[in-house]
């Protein structure tokens, strides 16, 4: 069954990429570059998964996050990064209630099959 | 008697009562023949009750203090027996009870046959100027002991030959020379040798000139080592105003440049570490992009061989930026751990010269590094560079914690069949149970210049390799910090 994921980045070039990566692993993507308008999105839709970059102008990812999951707590969010790997932010997206975390630090193979463990262990969950 | 007489003695007898001094005559027999106001207002007594009674009593019958005019009497004894003046000071007390100094002139009176005829006392009370000098005294106590709680200061003079003529207040606490050791020796005892050779000269040349003169080096101390200071000379002048000598003002720098060697290093570790994450981000995310297209466009089919190589260079040189990026990373702590078979022992021994002769090197004459490792000590997956900063963080706070010197003793050993532990111990200054509570908290510090995320990152990185880390503390003792890490087993490693 096809996923919809929302992708949330202020960066076109990354938001696109994401976009045609998920495309090609059959997701129903769509894609936004704020926390408001992702907030927007999700409020008027359901989504399986969010992609959610932590670094974003307005709201930042963390709050974007919370609000998400007062919102609709069954989507699966899945924090995205340029920053790697950093222990309070992992701590902090944890507590407000965050699948995973992907850096974009990592390989794009390891950033699809991570993304892929994630929304797997999240639906096994529900 | 003539009237003329009679107006001169009333003319003299007004200038005696009117007189701000204590005048008395008394005779050979001690009693008194003549008193003026100022005594009979001090001693509250009017005229007729003073003449023709004894000295002695006069004084004293308001309060019944003999002692306070044993001075006096032994001084009028002292005129009369050997008819000569005295001058003297002595304290008398008022009709209130307050005490007065009074500077006496006592002068023995001769009658014509060149007999002693009396004395004659002259009093000026002088309790105002004791009450100022015994001021000044206290200022001059005052100062002796402001200078000396300061002991960061040390003052010293030296003679026009060099030679140090003067050594007080700090001076011993601050160069460690007992005051008897050290004067008259030349200079160069306290300043090193180049420096009395090239530099003195030049100093004292510039002091001449400009009558002071204040400039930054180094002193030595009794042990040889030496220290930072704010040194200001100044000229010594005798009351003629001819040169002989120079005064030093040393004020120690040491724990200031320890300040300042710390907050340089924690501001240039921070801004690093911002500047770092800053870039790594800004680069990741179009290395992201130039290296997710390259693969998506090498799935698509049919692809040249040409293409196919170009993309996959693309590809590749993308992914060494990447990887560039998280080396960079890695200063700034922000790496997911890459394990690999480390011997802790190693690990250790990399750390302590890096330590000693580049991070602290104003702390490593004091502190003695003991070391006893286990040989055998089987080996741990871990990531080398996570666990070097959390020994260098637990070394350094060793070492500030001993900034009067003492010992780091650091231990290794095989726990048992799952862990091996790794004790740093120091003997230092340790840690309040206050404190202890919020050890390992992120910003939580009590240095002025600490950043208080050095042990929660030792905590996170331990935390990271299953391990443990625990402290115990006991102010004034020391501190010891043990942390256990799970080793591989035998089997593992060779299966690997």
């Amino acid at each position: 069954m096809a996923n919809k994921v929302l992708v949330v980045d202020d960066e076109a070039p990354v938001a696109e990429l994401f976009n045609d990566l998920l495309v090609k692993e059959n997701c129903i993507v769509k894609s936004v570059g704020t926390g408001e308008d992702a907030l927007k999105a999700i409020k008027e839709e359901d989504f399986d998964v969010v992609l959610l970059d932590i670094k974003l102008p307005g709201i930042s990812g963390l709050e974007a996050l919370k609000y998400i999951k007062d919102l609709k707590p069954n989507t699966t969010v899945i924090m995205i990064t340029g920053f790697g790997y950093d222990e309070e932010l992992i701590a902090k997206s944890k507590e407000y209630g965050c699948a995973g975390y992907i850096g974009k630090n990592m390989p794009i193979s390891q950033i699809m099959s991570s993304f892929k463990l994630f929304t797997k262990a999240a639906k096994d969950k529900k | 008697m003539s009237k003329q007489r009679q107006i001169k003695e009333n003319f003299i007898a007004s200038i005696i009562d009117s007189a701000d001094s204590i005048m008395v005559y008394i005779d050979s027999a001690g009693l008194v023949i003549l008193s003026n106001k100022k005594i009979e207002e001090m001693i509250g007594s009017s005229r007729s009750e003073i003449l023709g009674k004894h000295w002695f009593d006069v004084f004293s019958q308001k309060f019944d203090k003999p002692m306070k005019y044993q001075m006096l009497k032994a001084m009028i004894d002292d005129s009369m027996k050997y008819r000569r003046p005295n001058n003297f000071q002595s304290a008398m007390l008022d009709c209130q009870g307050s005490e007065h100094f009074i500077s006496w002139n006592i002068t023995p009176i001769f009658n014509e046959s060149k007999n002693l005829d009396g004395v004659f006392l002259l009093g000026n009370d002088v309790t105002l100027f004791k009450e100022r000098e015994a001021s000044f005294k206290n200022i001059d106590d005052t100062l002796k002991n402001i200078f000396s709680s300061i002991k960061e200061y040390a003052l010293y003079a030296i003679n026009l030959d060099g030679n140090i003529t003067y050594y007080g207040m700090g001076s011993e606490f601050l160069f460690g020379w007992p005051k008897d050791k050290i004067i008259f020796k030349p200079v160069s005892v306290l300043h090193n040798y180049d420096d009395v050779a090239y530099k003195l000269p030049f100093i004292l040349e510039q002091t001449r000139k400009h009558g002071q003169y204040e400039l930054e080096t180094f002193l030595i101390k009794k042990d040889g080592q030496s220290f930072p200071v704010i040194l200001t000379v100044s000229q010594l002048l005798d009351t003629g105003g001819n040169l002989t000598g120079f005064i030093f003002m040393a004020k120690d720098m040491t724990e200031r440049k320890k300040m300042e060697y710390q907050i340089f290093q924690s501001e240039k570790l921070a801004a690093v570490g911002q500047l770092v994450a800053g870039i790594a981000h800004e680069i990741n995310n179009p290395v992201f992009v130039i290296s997710g297209r390259a693969q998506l466009l090498l799935s698509k089919k049919p692809l040249s061989k040409s293409l196919k190589s170009d993309l996959q260079a693309i590809n590749n040189q993308a992914d060494r930026i990447r990887k560039l990026v998280d080396r960079f990373l890695s200063f700034t702590r922000k790496m997911p751990p890459k394990p690999e078979l480390l011997d802790i022992n190693k690990v250790i021994n990399n750390v302590l010269p890096f330590l000693v002769y580049h991070k602290l090197p104003e702390y490593s004459h004091h502190v003695k590094i003991k070391k006893s490792f286990d040989k055998k000590l089987p080996h741990i997956l871990g990531d080398q560079h996570q666990l070097q900063e959390v020994f260098i963080n637990l070394f350094i706070n060793a070492y500030q914690a001993m900034h009067k010197g003492g010992f780091l003793t650091i231990k290794t050993e095989k726990l048992d069949d799952q862990f091996i532990g790794i004790c740093i111990s120091d003997t230092g200054s340790g840690i309040s149970e206050q404190n202890m509570k919020n050890i390992f908290m992120p910003f939580f510090t009590t240095k002025r210049a600490g950043t208080g995320l050095g042990l929660s990152i030792c905590y996170n990185i331990i935390k990271g390799h299953n391990g443990t880390i625990d402290i115990e503390s006991e102010l004034g003792k020391g501190t010891v910090f043990t942390i256990k890490l799970p080793f591989v087993k035998k089997e593992r490693k060779n299966g690997k």
